[in-house]
């Protein structure tokens, strides 16, 4: 039983109910976004740390050098993990990753996979051996939105992604040869929905207040969408929400993309 | 023989004294006295103690306590009251033949509620009584060590935030706050924020100038 | 090519520059994280560590509970990305047999007693690592313990020496821990002195042991004035504007 809920859905709900929320926003106001790049730049290729509001994750790229899927042999690979730690909420536990991080994993992987961000045929080494591309999501503080956040940081660390030096087989750690080229910057925005409106960004309060959520992974087009929780999505409500994620996702890419 | 002053931060195993007599979150080995959590010192008639800044709840007897009903058991209900033991809630509050009766009548499970604890056992289990349903409203998380600041010395600080915002506000020793009203908002801002600064000086100074100032915006 | 054969020190000083005797520079933050009771980061050269207290809460499963006291539960993992080989996620040996000593050390003075049947869970998360993480991760640990209000009879400060190219230095970081030939992490409590961690390997006579002990015991004393400070000015700028 989540106690949380108890605490503050009703009122949530009803302050909704006026138009407002608890934090002061408008319902489709993000709250701060901070993005640090290269946060752990000395080990990882490629790093950055986002803060959306109190929500804090960190996202690792590590390059390695392996076999190509059999049905791409000259295209690089690219795998996401997600790590929720027990560090950063109390309902979190030690172990491999559950549903709940397996969904943000996937989101943000089908969102960089389907709108080509990474030129993975720039991958190809030779036959038999192309790149491998880990992104490796961490959350440390769950205060609500953690696919947004992930997502950010996620592309945030590709784009800041420097590529090994790679002589006589080998990878020469430590070494750099160019960045890893990326084409576009995927952006998802989540919103939910409480009481028939639609919010964006949630925090984790309204996301204990939800009845549903929907991502929307936006470039020019949508890339990606993922349906959340246990209540239902009418057209309109589904519709707006996209509007709202273009809109956001324009303002989010410059911040990603830096001055 | 004593090496702080009252108003010293301290923290765990630090020294503070030697043959002095010593309270709450101290500890000692043979003559000396050492804190054993990070805090502030307080001297009174040579005696030393320290106000944690921050910590989790114990059940203590007397505490009032905000809870959240999370199970119906026969003849009774178990409490969640933010520690990490059980808390009951007896059927004989409400009823005479709690064994009987649909409790749920009473409180349903997720139901929130304000209420005294009356006994505590030697493993932290306790019993509350006197419950009192809290409906609508917000509750808000505290850390349970700066509840006294936000009650303030003869409940000082309580009343001013009563009084400036008009809202109606329960405070649970746990660490739980409800409140209920207009300036809800308002009132949660301000709470927090003596949260923050619950170990600096002038506190209730800084927090009447924020209310003055936020309220004559707001008219 | 031989261990002996690489140059770990030229001229007295080491390959960063720096002294025998010296650390590499350390910063605390205490409270970094908004839903951890405690928490607290630590930079500690190439080092960037997180550590987090959650309890004491009710422990699952219940034939783990003690009714005389708390139980301690530690858990140091290392991110994929804080290696230049991506690490594969999960616990390995290495990070199981580190998150035992180090809930035994930290055991050493949480007064458990206090909460009997709960655990307290301490969460350590190396981020980037650069030799030297199990000493960080500790000394996050207890700050962050601390933080959390958790009752202790100290706190646990930690530091490691070793041996390279010949010489006793302290705190190797990570070329010096690959090639040089011994490393002793250490932990104390700091006001008896008294050793709650030690590990070993490499090889050293009775005499430098004597010597590396004592320079890494000193190294975490020096780390202890650092914790102390965090945690006093955690508490004094907290003051927001007006």
């Amino acid at each position: 039983m989540e106690i949380e809920a108890c605490l503050r859905k009703d009122y949530i709900t009803n302050l909704v109910r006026e138009g407002k929320r608890l934090d002061g926003r408008r319902f489709d106001e993000y709250r701060n976004i901070e993005i640090e790049k290269n946060y752990v730049g000395e080990k990882a290729c490629g790093s950055a740390l986002v803060r959306l509001g109190e929500t804090k994750v960190l996202v690792g790229v590590s390059l390695n050098v392996g076999e190509p899927y059999p049905d791409a042999p000259e295209e690089g690979v690219m795998t996401v993990s997600a790590e929720l730690r027990p560090m950063a909420s109390p309902s979190f536990e030690a172990g491999p990753p559950g549903e709940e991080a397996i969904e943000v994993a996937r989101v943000v992987d089908r969102g960089i996979r389907e709108s080509g961000a990474i030129e993975m045929e720039k991958l190809f080494i030779e036959e038999g051996k192309v790149w491998i591309v880990f992104v490796d999501i961490h959350v440390l503080d769950q205060e609500g939105n953690m696919i947004d956040a992930s997502g950010i940081a996620s592309i945030a660390a590709l784009l800041n992604t420097r590529m090994p030096r790679y002589e006589d087989d080998q990878i020469i750690r430590g070494e750099w040869s160019g960045k890893l080229p990326i084409s576009c910057v995927p952006v998802p925005c989540t919103s939910v929905k409480i009481d028939d409106s639609i919010l964006i960004d949630p925090s984790l309060d309204e996301e204990y207040a939800m009845d549903a959520r929907l991502t929307v992974v936006t470039t020019d087009t949508i890339n990606a969408m993922q349906k959340g929780g246990q209540g239902a999505l009418k057209e309109d409500e589904i519709l707006s929400a996209i509007d709202l994620s273009f809109d956001k996702g324009n303002e989010i890419r410059k911040l990603i993309q830096g001055p | 023989m004593l090496y702080v002053q009252d108003g010293d931060l301290v923290i765990p195993g630090q020294l503070m004294g030697e043959k002095i007599r010593h309270d709450i979150n101290c500890f000692h080995e043979g003559d000396k006295v050492f804190s054993s959590v990070r805090g502030i010192v307080r001297v009174e008639d040579n005696r030393v103690r320290v106000i944690p800044s921050s910590g989790g709840y114990v059940p203590r007897e007397g505490d009032l306590v905000i809870g959240v009903i999370t199970n119906i058991l026969p003849g009774r209900w178990s409490v969640n009251i933010r520690s990490p033991y059980l808390c009951t809630l007896r059927g004989e509050e409400v009823t005479r033949d709690p064994l009987g009766v649909d409790l749920s009548r009473y409180f349903k499970i997720g139901d929130r509620i304000s209420a005294k604890i009356s006994m505590v056992d030697e493993v932290h289990s306790c019993q509350i009584t006197g419950p009192w349903k809290l409906e609508g409203g917000i509750i808000i998380d505290v850390d349970p060590k700066r509840i006294p600041r936000v009650v303030g010395r003869r409940r000082s600080m309580l009343n001013i935030i009563k009084e400036k915002t008009g809202c109606k506000i329960v405070v649970g020793q746990n660490g739980w706050i409800w409140i209920k009203d207009k300036q809800t908002e308002f009132a949660i801002k301000t709470i927090k924020r003596i949260e923050r600064e619950a170990q600096t000086q002038g506190l209730t100074d800084r927090i009447i100038k924020m209310l003055d100032k936020e309220l004559s915006i707001k008219l | 090519m031989a261990k002996e054969d690489i140059e770990l020190i030229k001229n007295g000083k080491r390959l960063d520059g720096r002294k025998f005797d010296e650390l590499r520079e350390i910063k605390i933050e205490v409270g970094v994280l908004s839903r951890a009771m405690g928490s607290a980061y630590i930079e500690w050269g190439k080092n960037k560590v997180i550590a987090a207290v959650y309890g004491p809460r009710e422990l699952h499963p219940k034939y783990l509970r003690d009714p005389r006291r708390a139980h301690l539960r530690c858990i140091y993992n290392l991110a994929p990305f804080s290696v230049e080989d991506r690490k594969r996620p999960g616990p390995d040996r290495r990070s199981v047999e580190i998150s035992k000593v180090s809930s035994d050390a930290l055991s050493s003075v949480v007064m458990l007693e206090k909460y009997p049947n709960t655990v307290i869970d301490i969460f350590i998360e190396i981020l980037q690592a650069d030799a030297g993480t199990r000493c960080a991760g500790l000394n996050a640990a207890s700050v962050a313990l601390a933080d959390a209000g958790i009752p202790m009879r100290d706190i646990v400060s930690s530091c490691a020496a070793g041996k390279v190219n010949g010489e006793i230095v302290l705190d190797l970081m990570k070329e010096e821990d690959n090639l040089g030939e011994c490393d002793l992490p250490v932990a104390i409590i700091p006001r008896k002195k008294e050793v709650v961690l030690l590990q070993m390997d490499g090889k050293l006579t009775r005499e430098e042991f004597k010597k590396a002990y004592e320079l890494a015991v000193d190294g975490a004393m020096r780390v202890y004035k650092m914790q102390k400070e965090a945690l006093i000015s955690s508490v004094n700028d907290v003051i927001i504007g007006e």
